[in-house]
C-alpha cells in the first residue's frame, strides 16, 4: 500500500519537527537576548575590536613603541609617542601613546598586532558590533579603545608623588 | 706600502701592509662583528665582539688590534669564534635592560643586530639588573648609563676627532662610566657625534627623544641650510596634520662629503619649519596693516604693480634682492627674472665673499679651486683669517682629521688664537683686520709686512719661503681678503706647485647665488653685463647698464626714484642695516617664511617653502654642487621658484620664455613626478634621466632651469647622473677674463657662530635652547688640552 508508506514518511519527518520544536533552541537570540552582548556569544579566543590594557595601577601598558603598527598588515594603526613627565604620567615607562588610533575600516583582525606587542598592552576584545553608516565612525581613539581603569584602584589611584611630597592635595593624575 | 698577502676562511687576500685584520676581512666581504672598532678613531679593544682565531697563536685575537703579516692564517667562523662572540653578547647584555620598546636606538641599534646574528637565544645571568637614572647633559644630550656598552666610541669622537674632549672614562673596570667634562653637563660644541656613533641608545637626541621610531619615518639625504660647506644631512620626516614633519637630522646616510661629520645646525636646527611664527598665509597691506589674503589675489596685485612701475617708469625703478638660501635654479631664475620680465639689472643679495675677484683671478686655472674632500687629503693647508670652527665645522673637521690622520702641515695666519691653532704646524698672530696685509705679503709686496704687526720681516719671508717649497698646498681665506688682495694670493699660489684655493662665503648657497649672477653688474657665470650677447640669445631683449646694487637701491627708494622692491628669501633690514622708512614710497615684494624686519615692512608677504621643503641644487663654498631634496612639507606655502613663475605669468609674460617647459620627450606627469612622498619625485627623476625621458611637464620644475644652468653657466657642466644620483660634483671654475673688481665694502660677511645662523637661526628652538644654557666662558678653554 503506498499510500500508507506515505504516510509512515510524513509522520516520520513530522515526529523530528515535533520533537524539534520542544527542544531548547540552540540559535542565539541576537539581537533581542539579554545583557550587553544582546544574547550573543562569543568563544574566549574571539578576536574582536582591541582593548588596549592597564597595568596593575592603572597605567595604560601602551609604551608607543610602533611594533603594532609596523606588524599590521593592513596599515590601519596610526600612533604618536610622547615623553611621561612628572605631572602627566600615562604609561609605566618613559613614553606613552599620546594618539593612538585604529582604523576599523582597515582591520583584518588577523592579530599580528597583539602578537607582536612586547608588553601585552594590545589584546584583542570581543566586540564585533562596529557596524556604521559614517566610515569616518570607524576610525576609533585611544579613548574607545581603553579599558576600564580597574574598580580597586578607586581608593588607590596613582597620586603626582612629587606633588604631594611637596604639601599639595592628593589628586589623581589623569588618565588613571 | 709594500702588499701582504693573508688567509681568512680560505679566501686569499692581499692588503698592504699594516692594514688592520678586521678590515682586511672586510675588503673580502667577510663580517667581523665590532663595537668600539670605528674606522678612523684610535684603537680600542675594549669590547672583545671581533675574536678571531689566528693559527700559531694560542688564544683568540681581536682584529680590531691585530695587523695583518705576510702568510698569516685566520679563521672568523669557526664553532670557538661562534661560541666567544656568544659568550660576549651575552656579558654585554648582562646589565643592557631590555627596554628596545621605548629605546630611541631599538630598530637601528647594533647591539640589537649583533644579538640577532652573533648571540644566544637565552642568558646564564639571573642577577637583578643595576639601574641608574637618566642624565640630561646638555639641552640636545640624554645619557642613560645602563644602557651603555662602554665601547668608548663616544669619548674617542669627542676626543680625537672633534678635539672637544668633553666626555671621558670615570672610574675603572667593571664600575668605569662615561661622564661628561663638568661633573653632571656637557661644555662642548653640542655635535652630537657622540649620538650618532653610539652603537646602542646610552647616548640619546633631546631634539627626537621618544618622539617616534626609525622605521616610522622616510629618511631623506640633502644639504644642509645653514653654513656654506654643504653637509649632506639625513632628515626623518613623518605625516603631520600639515604636510610631512621633520622630526630628526642625522649623519645616517655617510656618503655625503661630511662623512661622519654634522654639527649641530645640521643634526638639530630644522625646527625652524614648524615654528608658530612662520607665516603660512599670503599677506597684503590694507590701511596699514598686514592682512590675510589669497594667493590669487596677491600675484594678480604684484603682477599687476611691477608691470606698471616697469612700463611707466623703466625697468630702473625696480630693484631685487635674491638670497643666499635658495637654490641655484631660483637664484638664476630670479636672475633671468629680474632681467627678462622686469628689464632692471638691479639685483644684488648679501654678499658674504668676494667671489667675482676670486673667479677672476682663478682665470686659466680651472682646476685650482679646491673641493671639499681635497682638504681631508692636502698634504698642506694654509688658512687666513676666519674660525672655521665656529664658522665652518666641516672645513675644521676636514683640516682637523687631515692634520691627525695625515699628519699634514697647517699654517694659520689670524687676528685671533682660534681653535686650529692647536692642529697648527705654524700660528702667525696678527693684528685685526690686516688679513689682506697679509695676502699682499705673500704675494710679494714686501712692504705690506710693516702693517702685520710684531712679528719680524725674517719671520714674514721664512714663512713664505717655507709656504712656497711646500707642494699641493691648500689656501683657504674668507671675505676679509677681497679684490687685488686674492689676485696677490692666487699669484703667490702660482709659485707653488698644485696649490689650490678655497674662498670661504657664510650661507648654505652664497656660492650660488654668486655664481648664478646675483649682481647688479654679473649675468651667471661672472659675465659682465656689458658681455651679455650669449644670455640675449637665449634669454632675450634685456638692459645693458649695469643696476644698483643694494646700498644704492635704498638710496634711490629714499629719493623717490625706486618704485618696486623685490626680496626673495633675504632681510636686508635686519641684516644689512637699511633703512626700512626709505621703502616707505616704494611698493615692496617679500617673499620669506617668517615677518622679518624686511617682510614686516612690505606691501605684500609671500610665505614661502625653506630649502628642506624643495627640490634643487645647492653649490658650497668651494664650489661642490649637491642636490638637494624634498623632506618636510607645510602646507600653503610655496617654493620660491614658484612664485617668481607665478609672479612672471602676473605680469603677462610668457612663462616657457622664462622656464622651458614642456615640449619634446613624454607627455603625460606618470602620476609621480611630483609626488607627494619626499625622496620619491626624486628618484623617479633619476629613472627618468636615465631613460633620457624627463618630462618637465610643469612651469615649475627646477629641473627644466638647471638644463640650461648647465649650458649657460661656465663650470657647471657636471654629470647630471651623478648629481641627481645624490653624488657631489665639482664645478670648475670657469672665469671669463672680466671678472672685475667689486667694491669691497659690499661685503658683509655673516659672522654666525656655532650656534647661529642668521634668521633661521633665530626659529630654532634647539639652537635658542643650546645658546641659553650655555656658560659664557667658550668651550675650547675649559676643554682639556
Amino acid at each position: 500500500m503506498p499510500i500508507l508508506k506515505d504516510i509512515a514518511a510524513i509522520a516520520k519527518g513530522m515526529s523530528i519537527t515535533f520533537r524539534e520544536m520542544f527542544a531548547p533552541t540552540v540559535v542565539e537570540n541576537y539581537p533581542d537576548g539579554p545583557g550587553p552582548l544582546k544574547g550573543a556569544k562569543v568563544e574566549p579566543r574571539y578576536r574582536g575590536v582591541h582593548v588596549l590594557q592597564r597595568d596593575e595601577n592603572g597605567l595604560e601598558k601602551c609604551v608607543a613603541c610602533f611594533l603594532c603598527a609596523a606588524a599590521c598588515p593592513s596599515n590601519c594603526i596610526f600612533i604618536e609617542a610622547a615623553e611621561n613627565t612628572n605631572e602627566l604620567r600615562v604609561s609605566g615607562a618613559e613614553r606613552y601613546a599620546k594618539v593612538y588610533n585604529i582604523d576599523y575600516n582597515r582591520c583584518i583582525f588577523c592579530g599580528y598586532c597583539v602578537e607582536a606587542c612586547p608588553t601585552d598592552a594590545i589584546t584583542h576584545g570581543h566586540g564585533f558590533q562596529n557596524a556604521s553608516f559614517n566610515a569616518s565612525n570607524l576610525i576609533y581613539r585611544k579613548e574607545q579603545l581603553l579599558a576600564a581603569v580597574p574598580a580597586h584602584l578607586g581608593a588607590n589611584a596613582i597620586f603626582n608623588r612629587a606633588d604631594v611630597e611637596g604639601g599639595a592635595a592628593a589628586v589623581p593624575v589623569p588618565g588613571s | 706600502m709594500a702588499d701582504v698577502n693573508i688567509t681568512v676562511d680560505g679566501k686569499k687576500v692581499t692588503a698592504p701592509a699594516g692594514t688592520l685584520l678586521i678590515e682586511a676581512c672586510k675588503s673580502v666581504g667577510i663580517e667581523v662583528p665590532s663595537f668600539c672598532y670605528y674606522p678612523n678613531l684610535s684603537l680600542q679593544g675594549a669590547c672583545r665582539m671581533c675574536l678571531v682565531k689566528v693559527e700559531k697563536m694560542p688564544k683568540l685575537q681581536t682584529a680590531c688590534t691585530t695587523v695583518i703579516s705576510e702568510g698569516m692564517i685566520a679563521i672568523t667562523n669557526n664553532d670557538e669564534v661562534r661560541q666567544a662572540r656568544k659568550s660576549m653578547v651575552e656579558l654585554l647584555l648582562g646589565n643592557h635592560p631590555l627596554d628596545c620598546p621605548v629605546c630611541d636606538a631599538g630598530g637601528e641599534c647594533e647591539l640589537q643586530d649583533m644579538t640577532f646574528s652573533y648571540g644566544a637565544a637565552e642568558s646564564k645571568f639571573m642577577e637583578a639588573k643595576n639601574h641608574k637614572d637618566e642624565q640630561q647633559w646638555s639641552p640636545v644630550v640624554y645619557f642613560d648609563r645602563p644602557r651603555c656598552i662602554l665601547c668608548y666610541r663616544c669619548v674617542r669622537v669627542c676626543g680625537e676627532a672633534m678635539d672637544v674632549w668633553a666626555l671621558g672614562v670615570q672610574n675603572r673596570g667593571v664600575v668605569s662610566v662615561i661622564a661628561p667634562n663638568k661633573e653632571d653637563h656637557l661644555e662642548c660644541e653640542e655635535c652630537g657625534m657622540c649620538i650618532d656613533i653610539c652603537p646602542v641608545g646610552a647616548l640619546t637626541s633631546g631634539a627626537y627623544r621618544y618622539k617616534t621610531r626609525p622605521w616610522e619615518m622616510n629618511h631623506v639625504g640633502t644639504i644642509c641650510t645653514h653654513c656654506g660647506d654643504g653637509c649632506k644631512t639625513t632628515l626623518g620626516v613623518r605625516r603631520s596634520d600639515s604636510g610631512m614633519q621633520i622630526v630628526r637630522g642625522d649623519n645616517r646616510d655617510k656618503s655625503g662629503i661630511n662623512g661622519d661629520f654634522l654639527c649641530i645646525k645640521g643634526r638639530y636646527a630644522f625646527d625652524f619649519a614648524d615654528d608658530p611664527q612662520r607665516v603660512t598665509t599670503p599677506l597684503i597691506r590694507r590701511d596699514g596693516q598686514l592682512a590675510p589674503s589669497t594667493w590669487e589675489e596677491a600675484f594678480e596685485l604684484i603682477g599687476k604693480r611691477f608691470a606698471e612701475i616697469r612700463d611707466k617708469e623703466g625697468g630702473r625703478a625696480i630693484g631685487v634682492v635674491g638670497s643666499n638660501r635658495t637654490t641655484n635654479e631660483e637664484n638664476y631664475l630670479l636672475s633671468k627674472f629680474a632681467r627678462v620680465v622686469l628689464k632692471t639689472n638691479s639685483i644684488d643679495h648679501r654678499r658674504t665673499a668676494d667671489f667675482p675677484a676670486f673667479a677672476a683671478a682663478m682665470v686659466g686655472k680651472p682646476h685650482a679651486a679646491a673641493t671639499m674632500r681635497d682638504v681631508f687629503n692636502a698634504p698642506a693647508i694654509l688658512v687666513i683669517g676666519n674660525n672655521p670652527t665656529e664658522q665652518h665645522p666641516l672645513l675644521a673637521w676636514q683640516i682637523r682629521n687631515n692634520v691627525r690622520l695625515h699628519r699634514a702641515r697647517l699654517y694659520v695666519i689670524n687676528s685671533r688664537p682660534i681653535k686650529l691653532r692647536r692642529q697648527a704646524t705654524s700660528f702667525t698672530e696678527i693684528p685685526q683686520g690686516t688679513e689682506g696685509q697679509a695676502a699682499a705679503f705673500l704675494g710679494g709686496d714686501d712692504s705690506a709686512a710693516e702693517a702685520l704687526g710684531s712679528g719680524s720681516r725674517e719671520m714674514w719671508v721664512g714663512l713664505r719661503d717655507k709656504l712656497r717649497g711646500e707642494g699641493k698646498l691648500i689656501i683657504i681665506f674668507d671675505s676679509a681678503i677681497r679684490g687685488k688682495d686674492i689676485s696677490a694670493l692666487v699669484k703667490f699660489g702660482s709659485a707653488v706647485s698644485g696649490a689650490k684655493f678655497v674662498c670661504l662665503g657664510d650661507y648654505s648657497n652664497s656660492r650660488g647665488a654668486a655664481d648664478m649672477g646675483l649682481y647688479p653688474d654679473f649675468l651667471p657665470g661672472y659675465r659682465p653685463i656689458a658681455d651679455a650677447s650669449t644670455f640675449k640669445d637665449e634669454w632675450g631683449d634685456m638692459p645693458t647698464a649695469p643696476g644698483l646694487n643694494v646700498s644704492q637701491m635704498a638710496e634711490a627708494a629714499a629719493a623717490g626714484t625706486l618704485k618696486g622692491f623685490y626680496v626673495v628669501g633675504s632681510n636686508p633690514v635686519g641684516g644689512l642695516g637699511l633703512d626700512p622708512f626709505a621703502f616707505s614710497n616704494t611698493f615692496v615684494v617679500v617673499q620669506d617664511m617668517f615677518l622679518t624686519e624686511t617682510a614686516q615692512m612690505a606691501d605684500v608677504v609671500l610665505p614661502s617653502a625653506n630649502a628642506y621643503e624643495k627640490a634643487g641644487t645647492f653649490t658650497n663654498t668651494c664650489g661642490d654642487i649637491q642636490l638637494v631634496k624634498k623632506a618636510g612639507e607645510v602646507s600653503d606655502v610655496k617654493s620660491d621658484f614658484e612664485m617668481i613663475v607665478r609672479i612672471a605669468d602676473a605680469t603677462g609674460f610668457e612663462v616657457r620664455k622664462l622656464v622651458p617647459f614642456g615640449g619634446r620627450g613624454t607627455s603625460a606627469d606618470m602620476g609621480q613626478s611630483r609626488g607627494a612622498q619626499s625622496g620619491e619625485a626624486d628618484r623617479h627623476v633619476v629613472w627618468l634621466e636615465a631613460h633620457g625621458l624627463e618630462p618637465k611637464m610643469s612651469p615649475f620644475d627646477p629641473m627644466a632651469i638647471l638644463d640650461e644652468i648647465q649650458r649657460l653657466v661656465p663650470g657647471y657642466d657636471v654629470s647630471r647622473m651623478n648629481l641627481l644620483a645624490g653624488n657631489d660634483q665639482h664645478t670648475t671654475t670657469v672665469g671669463t677674463g672680466q671678472g672685475g673688481v667689486q667694491d669691497a665694502k659690499l661685503i658683509a660677511p655673516a659672522n654666525d657662530n656655532l650656534f647661529t645662523s642668521g634668521t633661521l637661526g633665530r626659529y630654532s628652538r634647539a639652537l635658542n635652547s643650546v645658546i641659553e644654557n650655555r656658560n659664557p666662558e667658550p668651550a675650547e678653554e675649559v676643554a682639556a688640552d
